[in-house]
């Protein structure tokens, strides 16, 4: 994990830097219209306040028996914006290098600060919404102490975002698919949660396969926090930690081979 | 900040060690870059799909394009260094590698100190974001903090004379605005190491003037200089040494005189080898406009060797405008006859070159003479030998160029002529062998050249 130390050095030694690119990524989205940085907040809000209008306000949809929460939308909603971060996270994540890729070949800037800044500029437009959900929530989970396991799961999913996306971001400086495989990956993905049914409700013999998306296990972890303020199983836990791990051990194979050359493929 | 693969706190003072192959010795010692055994080499994939698994299984299935093998040399504090050698001789990629934008796939580069490369001018500008903005977060690219960066903005302002615009979106600007902003951005504050890839023609003739002013400030002031060009002339007045590679390897790198000689002998035996193989594939049609190394040609101006040597159509107006040659005339030329260049009906060769000036400034001309075909004769500078142009009544500047009782035997010759600012370091404009004329010696003796010589 030797190469995977030196790319973590190299955002620490430059964090003013990242935090600089960070912060006018945010600003370059908005660049030119009137609401501002209202703009990057509004679009995940109004998702997620349609989903609300649409399942619990105008069907008033139930869920059946087993399920952590009666409404649709409610349930909806605790899955579906963590999600949407993590889709926004990974495709910008793997868009970076390919975007920055002007800047690279011209200033000597290592590669990662430009996945990392891609994923955080993400992270804080999400963040804020996760958090400002959690304490819409707050009837249902009551802020009990399990509440704050919300935390290190926002950390972990920052982080495993990072990791990600800055490894199919070399994937994809390699080999421009990438970026359309992983496209429809990320569209269809969601079907591979727990998202829009709870876990109770998938065929008994298919649900190993939703252990393959990565977010399913932070997905469960937020449904157990915000709807029922309880603790996340341990299984989710350690499928989060094998993810991390899994991801880590790629990216650290994938940086040794390209360090390089990387610059050469943008 | 900028150091690979040692940390800064040991700058190699090699004051007492023996001086490596390679090295010039310079009144100060202090070693600021360090390049040891660096190579790069491409890797070649025939296709994407195999760079990707390459990079999958780790398996090799690439061929090696080496750019660069087993460079090494120092450079002093103060020195300036320029690098020549053929398009792919591996030129930019040193450059890349030492400005660390590129890695080596061998070797250690060892930098002291600030590194500054002007290599590409305006990358990274967001289109969207006033001047301003950029200046700042173009400057933390480069390690230039908000508080330094407040205190250095009246003066990058000042430099790059954007005024107003400043406050404007970049996408507003000309591209000469913008790079005029990024100029004055990356030299904003003083380098150690200062490298220069061809970026000395930028924006107006104006600015060009200062932009060379400024890096002759900061070469006088002790900042290292490496810079690239295809400009023997340019080396030759900015560089105390030079450095020729050639297929990534360093072939020379010493003095400049001796090294720009040995390249331009290669250079013209090369060429010798490329004309004879054009020849002996279809006969030539007229007299092929020589691509020979001009001594004053400038990175810009690459294009417009491949010009063909037909005049370049006289400037008439001078009411305004930037400097440029107004006419260049040969006394006693006859008129040429279909292919064939005019007959000098003369002894003497006089040439009298009319050129605007900017402003005030007083300019510097240049003349060359070369073979039709084949080698440089002379070539020859106002400033080289501390004349001056004239100036007319009517603002203009003249000189009349004299070679008395011509020593050149029979044959076909062609002329350039160059303008240069006081100084002679930017070039406003040039006539490249826009002239042939043919001169007829009376004796019948073969050679090129009557020197000057007595018998006994």
């Amino acid at each position: 994990m030797q190469t995977l130390q030196n790319e973590w050095r190299a955002v620490w030694n430059a964090r003013s830097l990242v935090w600089v690119l960070t912060l006018r990524e945010v600003a370059a989205r908005h660049a030119g219209t009137a609401v501002g940085i209202l703009w990057p907040y509004l679009q995940p809000l109004l998702t997620v306040a349609a989903y609300y209008l649409v399942f619990d306000v105008v069907f008033s949809m139930r869920l059946g028996n087993g399920a952590p929460t009666h409404a649709v939308g409610t349930f909806l909603v605790v899955g579906a914006l963590p999600w949407m971060a993590f889709c926004d996270a990974v495709s910008r994540g793997m868009n970076s290098l390919i975007e920055a890729g002007g800047m690279l070949q011209k200033n000597p800037l290592p590669p990662v600060l430009f996945t990392t800044r891609a994923v955080l500029a993400s992270s804080v437009i999400y963040g804020p919404l996760i958090v400002l959900v959690a304490l819409i929530y707050t009837p249902l989970h009551g802020f009990r102490l399990p509440v704050l396991s919300l935390l290190p799961l926002l950390a972990a999913q920052v982080l495993l975002s990072v990791l990600l996306g800055y490894l199919l971001a070399i994937l994809a400086a390699a080999l421009r698919d990438t970026v359309q495989i992983v496209g429809f990956l990320l569209s269809v993905g969601i079907y591979l949660t727990p998202i829009l049914f709870p876990l109770s409700m998938f065929p008994e013999g298919w649900r190993w396969v939703l252990w393959l998306n990565p977010m399913t296990a932070f997905v469960i972890g937020y449904q157990d926090v915000l709807l029922q303020g309880i603790w996340p199983p341990v299984a989710a836990w350690i499928a989060i930690a094998a993810w991390m791990g899994a991801v880590a051990l790629a990216l650290n194979v994938i940086v040794a081979r390209s360090r390089d050359q990387l610059v050469d493929w943008l | 900040m900028s150091s690979d693969a040692a940390p800064t706190n040991s700058p190699a003072r090699g004051a007492g060690a023996t001086p490596p192959v390679g090295s010039v010795p310079h009144r100060e010692a202090e070693t600021v870059l360090k390049v040891a055994g660096v190579s790069k080499e491409y890797k070649l994939y025939p296709s994407p799909r195999s760079r990707l698994r390459a990079l999958l299984t780790g398996r090799a299935t690439h061929r090696s394009h080496w750019a660069l093998r087993d460079v090494s040399f120092e450079l002093q504090r103060g020195q300036c260094i320029g690098v020549i050698g053929d398009n792919g001789a591996g030129k930019s990629s040193l450059l890349k590698l030492l400005a660390g934008t590129l890695q080596p796939s061998m070797g250690t580069i060892q930098r002291v100190g600030r590194v500054t490369a002007i290599l590409e001018l305006g990358a990274g500008f967001h289109p969207d974001f006033s001047g301003r903005d950029n200046l700042y977060f173009g400057g933390s690219l480069i390690g230039i903090t908000h508080e330094e960066m407040a205190r250095l903005e009246p003066e990058i302002i000042a430099f790059c004379e954007l005024g107003e615009a400043l406050d404007r979106p970049v996408k507003t600007y000309s591209s000469g605005m913008a790079v005029r902003l990024a100029f004055a951005l990356v030299t904003a504050v003083q380098p150690d190491v200062l490298i220069i890839d061809e970026a000395l023609a930028v924006g107006d003739q104006h600015f060009q003037k200062k932009c060379i002013e400024r890096i002759m400030a900061f070469r006088n002031s002790g900042c290292t200089i490496l810079f690239c060009s295809h400009s023997p002339y340019h080396i030759r007045h900015l560089c105390d040494a030079a450095m020729w590679l050639k297929g990534g390897r360093m072939e020379q790198f010493g003095p400049t005189e001796p090294v720009l000689a040995a390249y331009d002998l290669y250079t013209r035996e090369r060429q010798e080898r490329e004309q004879q193989a054009i020849e002996a594939a279809s006969q030539p049609v007229a007299a092929l406009p020589s691509v020979a190394e001009t001594p004053y040609a400038h990175p810009a101006d690459e294009a417009a060797l491949a010009v063909p040597a037909d005049p370049p159509a006289p400037v008439v107006a001078v009411e305004r405008g930037d400097a440029c040659l107004l006419s260049v005339e040969v006394d006693n030329l006859g008129e040429p006859v279909g292919e064939q260049p005019a007959v000098l009906h003369s002894k003497d060769l006089v040439v009298t070159i009319v050129a605007r000036g900017r402003g005030a400034e007083r300019p510097h001309i240049g003349f060359m003479i070369e073979q039709s075909k084949g080698v440089g004769i002379t070539s020859l500078a106002t400033h080289e030998e501390g004349m001056f142009p004239q100036q007319l009544p009517d603002g203009t500047w003249q000189s009349v160029l004299t070679f008395p009782d011509l020593p050149l035997h029979s044959g076909d010759y062609v002329i350039s002529a160059f303008l240069f600012d006081e100084t002679g370091l930017v070039v406003y404009d040039e006539w490249f062998q826009f002239r042939h004329f043919r001169f007829i010696f009376p004796k019948p003796l073969p050679g090129l050249v009557r020197l000057p010589h007595h018998w006994a």
